[in-house]
């Protein structure tokens, strides 16, 4: 038989209802679309309609890997599910990445995916074993806890295989519900554990003993050795006087803290998770251990927001370095011969929002209690509990018996509230259930959603307030990210714009796998009026370019792209598969997933401009850092801008004809033309 | 820590030079799966957990994990009770360590067996007509010595014979 280099080969069809699973060829997609996420939008764009809703069993749980996955290639183990979110407001198409091992798993099993449809009559899980599926009951399983649930499947099917589980939160089809692996991993940014849930599906576990084979051995070492200068050094549980995870969550812990850091995902070559060791459990386990990247840092000090370094974003040749490196501590120190160093390097302090003190224990029983359910930690850390705190400090909750007194400083009161909701438990846990962006149209978003907080303060303009509304709410029901508002707020208008404009087109945030890099050139030539600028829409289209590289070759947010190494992508791929990428081949590639994603969006949930200009314009109207606020003129002029620079229609916002072809999709363009959906 | 650096850099009677993980305090496995990458990756040229000749047992929740590798043992039992020993199972003169010749190799897995360790260090490669023992042979004719000690990324892994590392870079605190 003939090798096939990077890929597994095909992808497993399991449909729930009627117990069946077909083999799909990975070459019914590849190499028009090269995997990962690319592979995943045409599937969806092919099977799944208008007319279906979240929950239905119409719709599509879409997993997929890349060709570098499981080649030994750093950053391969990424992967990413994708499929019609109920977290997103409205209900869309959408994304939803995991590192871990399942997916290299997967692979060695003889699969480069799976989709996953229909409904099981009862609760079930997954078990594929070297190209085996079979379906089993997971009567045993339903109820339990994430890391419980890993430990059953492991009992049963032996310490070798690989699960990804849901928890109770997902099995009560709470709308931010995730999907998680090994290392606390999750896809949890789109509620598609809820979507397992719907489908009465617990887990899938795997046990690979196949082999992928890489097409250039030499070439896969020499990567492991070359990007991002991978760090090499020893790796001791560091005893520390308490949390120092940088300027803004810095608190001594009586009795210390233990911490190290471990990877992600399948032979990476970083290692960007922090792990805290024994830590208290939010369950009946004694100690845990623990690991966080960012937001769940400030589940145990939110006083301040998270500051900016302008490096973190802009980058010159002589100082650029992976994100990954900028959590692990592993970043080269600046090179101050530079001569933007000093600005590259200048700190921009966060804003004072005073949400709740340090309280190690607190903040690990919270993130614990997330881990187990099956929650997005983002939904509860930077959404859920900053609203009790900014609502009761409005006194917006006056009068309501949430059956425990509000107060987001006990751990007795975040154990209650999490309770309350992951079981669905009286009005107030089935509200909460929806998620903020629903929870706070159905208590009456004038007042529960839109209630001013008067105790947000400039550290850039010491003293200055910054009004923000209780719920952090920006576009599709996603919290602020990197917008100027909300968390990550320091970042200057230069950085949010873009990222807002990121936003827009797409259906979820997108500052997870495509968090807004530039040069530092571009900033100079923009930061005096980022609103007129085509420099913005470009550097836009560019990080979404990379964002579909990214999730179909596949490769991580946390070490690409790399500007100064633009074709990084182009060698990993031919490493892994052996056949030779341009840049300008895998931009295109990107560039036809990104329109096959567009056109589902405008297919089956109406998106055009004015839809996407309005999800996102209101949460510009309060202050970043420094007080700016965003004027309708000039972002309408921005978002002109952006089709213009993309070759999209901009009365509608929808893509032409020629757009379609030129990327070697006619079929969709035709589709969209019967629908009406192409601008005239 | 001078207990430990006491423990390794010494030479065994009972062990051959060896792969060996360092307690935590040296250095934390991060869990990457790099060594049993790039073991099969250089012995077979492909990726597979089943060809790897090192072993990283995952602590999916606790994320502690176990790496087993050949200790090398210097009575060679697996040599021993192979039926075609100096072909299939042979001896590394230089190194006093066993090796398989997989194409001599009958399949008959009596060097497994004879293995006193568990998890067992000889495993058979399944992805033959015919399954063949594999054990690690310390990348015996790697210019480079083993694979899995040059790239281990938190340098969790090292030879016996050799020195526990020291951290000679530091570090800082990160971001966020």
């Amino acid at each position: 038989m003939e090798t096939i280099y990077g890929y597994a080969g095909k992808i497993a069809r399991i449909n729930l209802t009627d117990s069946t699973v077909t083999d799909v060829p990975i070459t019914n997609y590849v190499p028009k679309y090269v995997g990962g996420r690319s592979v995943a939008n045409r599937i969806f764009w092919e099977e799944v309609g208008p007319e279906v809703k979240a929950f239905d069993p119409e719709n599509k749980l879409i997993y997929m890997t890349g060709p570098t996955t499981a080649t030994g290639i750093p950053s391969g183990g990424r992967t990413v599910f994708t499929g019609l979110s109920p977290k997103t407001l409205p209900e869309q198409y959408t994304w939803s990445g995991m590192g871990g091992w399942f997916g290299s798993e997967l692979k060695f099993a003889g699969y480069d995916g799976l989709i996953i449809e229909g409904k099981a009559k009862e609760p079930t899980y997954i078990y594929i074993e070297d190209g085996k599926v079979q379906f089993l009951s997971a009567e045993k399983l339903w109820g339990q806890y994430v890391h419980e649930t890993q430990e059953m499947l492991e009992e049963i099917h032996g310490k070798d295989v690989k699960s990804i589980v849901i928890g109770p939160a997902g099995e009560n089809l709470v709308r931010f519900a995730s999907i998680t692996t090994a290392n606390d991993n999750a896809a949890a940014k789109a509620g598609f554990g809820a979507v397992m849930g719907s489908k009465n599906l617990k887990a899938v576990t795997v046990r690979g003993r196949g082999k992928i084979v890489p097409a250039d051995i030499p070439k896969v070492l020499e990567l492991r050795k070359t990007m991002n200068n991978p760090p090499m050094r020893l790796n001791p549980i560091l005893n520390l006087e308490g949390v120092e995870a940088g300027a803004n969550v810095n608190f001594k812990v009586p009795g210390g803290v233990k911490q190290a850091q471990v990877a992600c995902c399948y032979g990476c070559n970083q290692h960007c998770d922090r792990m805290f060791l024994d830590v208290k459990s939010g369950t009946s386990r004694k100690k845990k251990n623990r690991v966080e990247k960012c937001v769940g840092i400030f589940a145990m000090d939110f006083t301040e927001n998270c500051g900016w370094m302008p490096n973190q974003t802009f980058q010159t040749e002589q100082n650029h370095s992976a994100p990954c490196k900028t959590l692990s501590g592993d970043m080269e120190p600046p090179d101050m011969t530079d001569p933007y160093a000093k600005d590259l390097f200048n700190w921009r302090p966060a804003d004072t929002v005073n949400f709740w003190k340090g309280n190690y224990d607190k903040g690990n029983v919270m993130m614990d209690l997330c881990n187990q359910y099956g929650i997005d930690k983002w939904e509860v850390t930077v959404g859920l509990f900053p609203w009790f705190s900014m609502g009761q400090k409005e006194g917006v909750f006056e009068g309501m018996d949430f059956g425990m007194p509000i107060d987001v400083e006990s751990e007795e009161f975040v154990r209650y509230i999490l309770d309350m909701l992951v079981y669905r438990k009286g009005k107030y846990g089935d509200i909460l259930a929806e998620g903020m962006a629903r929870a706070v149209r159905i208590l009456g978003k004038e007042k529960y959603g839109d209630t001013i907080y008067h105790g947000r303060y400039s550290n850039v303009i010491p003293g200055k307030q910054l009004d923000i509304p209780i719920c952090m709410e920006t576009a599709w029901g996603e919290i602020f990210h990197w917008q100027g508002r909300g968390y990550q707020a320091a970042i200057d208008i230069t950085g949010w714009l873009p990222c807002s404009l990121q936003l827009m087109v797409s259906s979820r945030d997108t500052q997870t796998v495509a968090h807004f890099h530039s040069t530092w050139d571009y900033y100079l030539a923009v930061k005096d009026d980022p609103y007129h600028n085509r420099l913005v829409p470009q550097a836009v289209i560019e990080c979404e370019t990379r964002e579909d590289i990214k999730d179909s070759f596949t490769s991580c947010e946390w070490q690409a792209p790399d500007h100064y190494w633009p074709t990084m992508e182009c060698e990993m791929f031919e490493a892994a598969t052996g056949y030779p990428m341009t840049l300008e081949e895998m931009e295109e590639m990107a560039i036809r997933s990104r329109l096959t994603f567009r056109a589902i969006l405008i297919r089956n949930y109406g998106r055009d401009r004015e839809m996407e200009v309005n999800a996102v314009y209101p949460g510009l109207t309060y202050p970043d850092s420094v007080g700016l606020t965003a004027d309708w003129d000039d972002w309408n002029d921005l978002v002109d801008l952006y089709y213009e620079e993309r070759g999209w229609d901009k009365k509608t916002g929808w893509p032409t004809r020629e757009q379609y072809e030129k990327y070697g999709i006619k079929e969709i363009a035709d589709e969209l033309e019967a629908a009406g959906k192409l601008p005239g | 820590m001078e207990k430990i650096q006491e423990e390794y850099g010494k030479i065994s009677e009972k062990y051959c030079n060896h792969i060996v993980q360092y307690p935590p305090e040296v250095s934390l496995c991060a869990g990457c799966t790099s060594c049993e990458a790039v073991c099969a990756m250089v012995h077979d040229g492909a990726v597979s957990p089943s060809l790897s000749r090192i072993q990283l047992e995952r602590g999916t929740v606790s994320m502690i994990h176990t790496i087993h590798a050949c200790m090398q043992c210097r009575d060679h039992p697996c040599y021993s009770a192979c039926p075609k020993k100096d072909k299939a199972m042979c001896i590394d003169e230089k190194l006093g360590i066993a090796y398989v010749n997989q194409e001599e190799c009958v399949g008959c897995r009596l060097c497994v067996k004879a293995c006193p360790f568990e998890p067992k260090r000889i495993r058979m490669n399944l992805d033959k007509p015919r399954p063949k023992a594999i054990k690690c042979d310390m990348c015996r004719t790697r210019p480079n010595g083993p694979a899995c000690v040059e790239y281990c990324q938190v340098r969790c892994i090292g030879k016996s014979e050799d020195p526990v590392p020291v951290d000679d870079r530091g570090r800082t605190q990160g971001l966020f």
